[in-house]
């Protein structure tokens, strides 16, 4: 019997280096009938320890058929440094796969636009990849600091009906944010056209907001994925509750609808440490 | 029919939700009131804030049991005023657990909290994994820290009591001495799991608190225990999953029951506690909860058997 909650640790199989500070880890999960872990879907994520270092949440960024999971990690704190660190059939532990996911468009609402910043761009990778095997029309907008840390320009995306990229210091594609490089094109459809787009977020939470904001105007559906400090990953320690709903990021999210992020006034504002204590966002 | 009293404090459900899970924010709590529970117990606040232990600090080991090793994250009590005072506009019994690093700090937490409006308070002396469990191995030091306390709040005192112990009675009795308003038995029982593949502990600090399942068995017997020793009331506390483990600790003498650490499963399980102590109650032909107290102990048990010749 496999227990989500429990680590198992498994070795590194590969690492992929999508730049000078982003890897992309993958591990094998047991496909044995009597140790099968449920398949992740995109929008989920594990709890990752690092033997000796901390145990984080990281979303999931990839899985295929034969049970190899991968995730992104950006080399920015301790816990990602260690694990930017680790070399292929080191161990690392997995609880998981954790939380609400993408749901995908109903046939009908056939177009998708995915707004993604920084490494947010991970479990929208996943999505992708869903989408493209459904056969819906997906445009990609991914935001990164610099050119370097766009992670889309490092594969075949012939697939995509359009990929648009914007970096913060203009060193490829439109300058600035993610969100406003998608307001610019919300701005830009006559409204006829937005009515079959359902929109996916992943990435800094004041760039999500924004694209919360632009979709809320126009009357588009949403799904953002949020991230806070975690302990349990499992509904147990409260750290990850967002008020004034009292809403848990690891249990009720981390995908959240345009409804329920209407409801929470943390969204885009406040987070907590890990003492609990409330905290603005930076 | 689940109302209960306990030591005044008027309960529409005997379900407490235990410190040290999910209590740390006002909207966090208040979901939690509308999910079924009598009241709430807050995570255990202390007189500054902590950050606690490094993850991983809470994992399951077996179906239902976890360990965890949390080591009093918390935000410290005066930000937490705030959180009770919110809390506490919806006239929900809120149940304070509070430590402190001596019995002064003590003190000032739970001054501060009744202050805030908590209609109890709950010692921490327990924690398995941290420095405050000293208090609570010992009767003496129990007796004068429930003393003092209650020297300087009005509300009600209750006291968790430490299970890593070699006898839970002379702690028990020490804290009812030194005025105790009831006993919540019991915290979690120091626990150590090993990941084989990198020899090392699986917890940051090494090991932690026993929590679920697996403690349901070891807590009935001390509120058993308990229960023959003390008069003051008895809160059953330890892997509750389902209503017939409630049940368990009303017929060995508790008057009410927390739950916590089958939460994970979501908060719907509360509902169908609720439910299923209701059909128990109708089924035996009581009227209340408190009919039920200490049942089990109106049986003789066998004693040790003399050798046959």
């Amino acid at each position: 019997m496999i227990l989500i909650n429990s680590i198992k640790t498994v070795r590194i199989k590969s690492v992929v280096i999508e730049c000078a500070n982003i890897k992309t880890i993958s591990f094998h999960m047991p496909q044995n009938k009597t140790d099968k872990y449920p398949k992740p879907k995109p929008g989920q994520f594990l709890m990752i320890w690092v033997p000796g270092v901390d145990e984080i949440p990281m979303s999931i960024s990839g899985c295929d058929d034969s049970g190899n999971w991968s995730f992104m990690v950006k080399n920015v704190g301790e816990c990602t440094d260690a694990l930017f660190h680790l070399n292929i059939g080191d161990f690392i532990g997995i609880r998981g796969p954790y939380g609400t996911y993408f749901s995908l468009p109903s046939k009908k609402m056939s177009k998708v636009l995915l707004v993604a910043g920084g490494t947010g761009i991970a479990p929208l990778h996943f999505l992708a990849k869903m989408l493209i095997i459904q056969k819906i029309q997906t445009v990609i907008i991914e935001g990164a600091r610099i050119y370097d840390e766009l992670i889309f320009k490092n594969e075949n995306n012939k697939e995509f009906s359009k990929i648009l990229y914007c970096t913060d210091d203009g060193s490829y594609g439109q300058k600035g944010f993610a969100s406003e490089t998608f307001e610019k094109v919300i701005n830009e459809e006559p409204s006829e056209q937005l009515k079959e787009l359902t929109v996916y977020t992943c990435g800094p939470e004041e760039m999500m907001y924004k694209v919360f904001q632009t979709c809320e105007k126009r009357n588009i559906p949403i799904q953002a994925s949020l991230e806070r400090m975690m302990r349990c990953g499992c509904g147990l320690c409260g750290v990850c509750a967002v008020d004034p709903v009292g809403l848990l990021v690891c249990k009720d999210g981390p995908v959240f609808n345009s409804k329920t992020l209407r409801e929470m006034g943390d969204f885009g504002k406040y987070k907590r440490d890990m003492t609990g204590k409330k905290i603005p966002l930076n | 029919m689940l109302e209960v009293n306990l030591a005044g404090i008027k309960l529409k459900s005997p379900l407490i939700l235990a410190s040290g899970i999910l209590g740390v924010s006002c909207s966090l709590m208040k979901r939690l009131s509308k999910a079924g529970l009598g009241a709430i117990t807050t995570k255990s606040i202390g007189p500054s804030p902590r950050i606690g232990f490094k993850n991983p600090s809470i994992i399951e080991i077996q179906p239902g049991t976890f360990l965890n090793s949390v080591g009093l994250g918390n935000p410290g009590i005066d930000l937490f005023v705030s959180e009770i005072k919110d809390f506490k506009k919806n006239n929900f019994p809120l149940i304070v657990s509070v430590f402190g690093y001596d019995n002064q700090s003590y003190i000032k937490v739970a001054v501060k909290a009744e202050e805030a409006g908590a209609d109890a308070v709950e010692l921490n002396i327990s924690c398995p994994h941290s420095e405050v469990a000293c208090i609570g191995i010992d009767e003496t030091l129990t007796h004068n820290l429930v003393s003092q306390i209650k020297d300087k709040i009005s509300i009600p005192l209750f006291v968790k009591l430490n299970p890593n112990v070699t006898d839970i009675i002379p702690i028990a009795l020490g804290a009812e001495q030194g005025g105790a308003d009831a006993i919540v038995a019991i915290n979690t029982i120091a626990a150590m799991t090993i990941n084989i593949d990198t020899k090392r502990p699986l917890l940051s600090h090494g090991s932690g608190g026993l929590s679920g399942k697996a403690l349901h068995p070891i807590a009935v017997k001390k509120v058993y225990d308990l229960y023959k020793n003390i008069h003051i009331p008895i809160i059953g506390c330890g892997g509750v999953t389902n209503w017939q483990d409630a049940i368990e600790f009303f017929l060995v003498g508790a008057t009410a029951v927390q739950i916590g650490t089958i939460l994970y499963k979501g908060f719907k399980i509360i509902e169908e506690i609720n439910e299923g102590l209701q059909n128990y109650l109708k089924e035996n032909d009581l009227k209340s909860i408190s009919e039920l107290i200490g049942l089990s102990h109106n049986f003789t048990t066998q004693e040790v058997p003399n050798d046959i010749d």
